[in-house]
């Protein structure tokens, strides 16, 4: 058992003579028996990056190490990790039995008996011991996703790599196999690199995240870091649901300003923002207070646009009389209306600032407010 | 009221009622049926008549009761039974061969990606379209500058290619020089083969699923091991397919076996020539001619029934 460690790693793809990055100077170090989950939209470069470390596609630069071994010019075959596609990919004319013997057969020298034991075992973890003797084509989705991971684990490998193994399973089965597949990890222990473009599926199911964008990493840190002190605007749109508000807002001196509104600084925020011209003002929906009156600082009167309930909580989008919206949530108890006059309040310490340029952040919300409850990233 | 007019009301439909499109839909799908099958069933009655019967009858009629006969049969079994035979060991062996080499061929071409393979697939297309007669020179020329006879010598001392037959009692091919022409027929064949079978394997090879051959590799299997355990039990239904269209075409061929077999026939003739021996000299003797047919194409029959299901899968795609 070892760290996998990815060490300024890149790719490119030549594209009709025109170099295509992929992957853009990657650089973390999983930790031995950590989840990391890869998470980014379409095409950032993630499932690619999980492909470099199966071997099944070559680095273009850089190096990816096991431990103190360099893995990154061996044949997958002899990289000792299991992966979990996204369809499955089990071998249609073989038993279920056969789908999980077969990387024991092909990577051990194993007796017929002792491979039989361990698949039975493993079978019987997953729950699918009574499965054993049934093709992939008689499974259902959910049954054929366990195969899937019986066959990665039956192998006992040093790394597990998951390309978005949940994605096809119905919401339901998918929060019930999320839960399922983090304890798994955990009893298990092996490192784990897991691929998926769900923010929930990042959220919930890694010790630390990864965020991927145009083949470039963002940030690694854990769930609750990135959502609270994201890296840069990018993080902080990505992680979230509703995601985050933003308003472009010019800097003039302590105040910020744009079309609808205006917003005043603490002395503290105007020092973040002292180096700008353009800022993005971020906020959180959760973060958005509605209140009965005008008078306190930061609330600005808005129309209710839409309410979209969702039981727990509403959804409410706001207007500020023109075409600038914003999303707050509130609790799902709380009646407003379409067309309502309300008053929002944007608390200043819950405001995130970010370059309107290069998008990093120069203020996180202030944490002190809060009771911060965060457990010890799992080594 | 009867039970028929009951249901008819029900159904609100008259069963006395005759559709004329129907009739003639009907009509016409008779019509085509007897169209289709007259040939085959002339010849069929044409082979179990005596030549006097099928001098005074029209050769759809079957035959009276004095006028039948099994004779022709028993003519034609005589008569093709080495050449059926020579046709057996030429048809399975290429047959065999160029499926197995094709499948190897497209693998390779599809599954894998290396330089220049763009390149390498269009030599196959192209081989395709070569005409059998462009080759018919180089060919005749190859095989009269390669003596298959010597150089196989060794082999067939150990008389490879004896075979026990129930009627004809031991065979013993490797005794016969005839053989290796039979040899050289079977390469050309063979390799004849391997591009139209390249390109059905290839074109089935490019649906499987490149997860799943990536999961074999993580898996620990090489390559040869994920084309044994994966790609080959998968490509049942395209072989079935390959090994039907190759075994008629060999079959059936004529063309390179009067050109490779020398002076055209002797004891290596295949059914195709050896069909030419019924036809009887100055007076044609129609019956043992079409009993000749019947007993030539009944390999090929067979054939399609044994693989016929896994055909249609293999052609409709079906994994």
């Amino acid at each position: 058992m070892a760290d996998l460690t990815l060490d300024h790693v890149s790719k490119f793809f030549d594209d009709d003579g025109s170099k295509v990055v992929a992957v853009d100077d990657a650089s973390v170090t999983i930790e031995d028996g950590e989840f990391l989950v890869l998470v980014g939209p379409s095409g950032c470069g993630k499932s690619t990056t999980l492909r470099m470390i199966a071997g099944l596609e070559t680095v273009s630069e850089g190096q990816i190490r096991l431990g103190d071994d360099r893995m990154d010019n061996k044949p997958p075959r002899d990289r000792d990790i299991a992966m979990v596609f996204q369809s499955y990919a089990l071998y249609p004319h073989m038993s279920v039995r056969g789908n999980m013997r077969f990387g024991l057969e092909e990577s051990t020298d194993m007796a017929d008996a002792e491979i039989d034991s361990l698949v039975e075992e493993t079978a019987e973890m997953l729950g699918i011991d009574d499965l054993l003797g049934r093709k992939p084509g008689e499974l259902s989705g959910g049954q054929q996703q366990r195969v899937a991971l019986g066959r990665a684990i039956v192998r006992d490998p040093e790394v597990f790599l998951m390309d978005e193994p949940l994605s096809n399973l119905d919401a339901k089965l998918r929060s019930q196999m999320r839960t399922e597949l983090q304890r798994l990890q955990e009893d298990l222990g092996v490192t784990t690199v897991y691929v998926t473009h769900d923010q929930t599926e990042a959220m919930t199911m890694g010790d630390r995240i990864a965020i991927l964008n145009d083949g470039e990493l963002q940030q690694v840190a854990t769930p609750l870091e990135a959502y609270h002190r994201p890296a840069n605007r990018f993080v902080a749109g990505f992680i979230g649901e509703p995601s985050m508000n933003f308003f472009q807002m010019e800097v003039h001196g302590d105040t910020l300003a744009d079309d609808s509104f205006t917003y005043s600084l603490s002395p503290e925020s105007e020092d973040a923002v002292s180096g700008s011209d353009h800022v993005t003002l971020g906020i959180r929906p959760e973060d958005v207070e509605l209140v009965a009156d005008g008078s306190a600082d930061h609330t600005y009167e808005t129309t209710v646009d839409v309410v979209e309930p969702m039981g727990n909580e509403n959804a409410v989008y706001l207007d500020f009389g023109d075409e600038s919206r914003f999303v707050a949530t509130v609790g799902g108890m709380r009646r407003v209306e379409a067309g309502e006059t309300v008053y929002a309040h944007i608390p200043e310490d819950a405001v995130h600032l970010f370059d309107a340029s290069s998008g990093d952040a120069l203020k996180n919300r202030s944490l002190e407010s809060v009771e911060l409850a965060e457990p010890e990233p799992q080594a | 009221m009867s039970v028929r007019d009951d249901i008819a009301d029900q159904l609100g439909v008259d069963f006395d009622a005759v559709d004329p499109i129907r009739v003639v839909l009907y009509g016409t799908l008779v019509g085509l049926v007897a169209f289709y099958l007259s040939p085959l069933e002339s010849g069929l009655m044409t082979a179990l008549k005596t030549e006097a019967e099928f001098a005074t009858s029209p050769p759809f009629v079957p035959p009276t009761a004095d006028g039948f006969t099994l004779e022709p049969f028993s003519v034609a079994i005589d008569t093709l039974a080495s050449a059926i035979l020579n046709s057996i060991m030429l048809a399975v062996p290429a047959t065999i061969l160029s499926a197995l080499l094709g499948s190897f061929a497209a693998y390779g071409l599809t599954n894998f990606e290396w330089r220049g393979q763009l390149g390498v697939v269009t030599l196959f297309i192209a081989g395709i379209f070569i005409p059998y007669q462009a080759v018919l020179i180089p060919l005749s020329r190859l095989w009269a500058i390669v003596d298959t006879q010597e150089l196989l010598a060794p082999v067939l001392d150990i008389t490879l290619f004896s075979v026990q037959v129930p009627v004809l009692g031991t065979v013993e091919l490797a005794t016969h020089p005839h053989y290796a022409s039979i040899i050289n027929l079977i390469i050309t064949h063979a390799a004849y083969g391997i591009p139209i079978t390249t390109l059905l394997f290839r074109s089935y090879y490019k649906k499987l699923s490149t997860e799943m051959l990536e999961a074999a590799r993580l898996d620990g299997a090489s390559a040869f091991t994920v084309y044994r355990r994966i790609v080959l039990p998968l490509s049942t239904p395209m072989f079935a397919v390959t090994l039907i269209y190759q075994f008629t075409q060999i079959w059936n061929d004529l063309l390179f076996a009067l050109v490779i077999i020398p002076s055209g026939s002797g004891p290596a003739a295949v059914a195709t020539i050896a069909l030419n021996e019924l036809t009887g000299g100055i007076i044609q003797t129609f019956n043992t001619q079409m009993a000749g047919a019947f007993v030539a194409a009944l390999p090929t029959l067979l054939v399609y029934i044994l693989f016929g299901d896994k055909f249609a899968k293999g052609v409709a795609g079906e994994a």
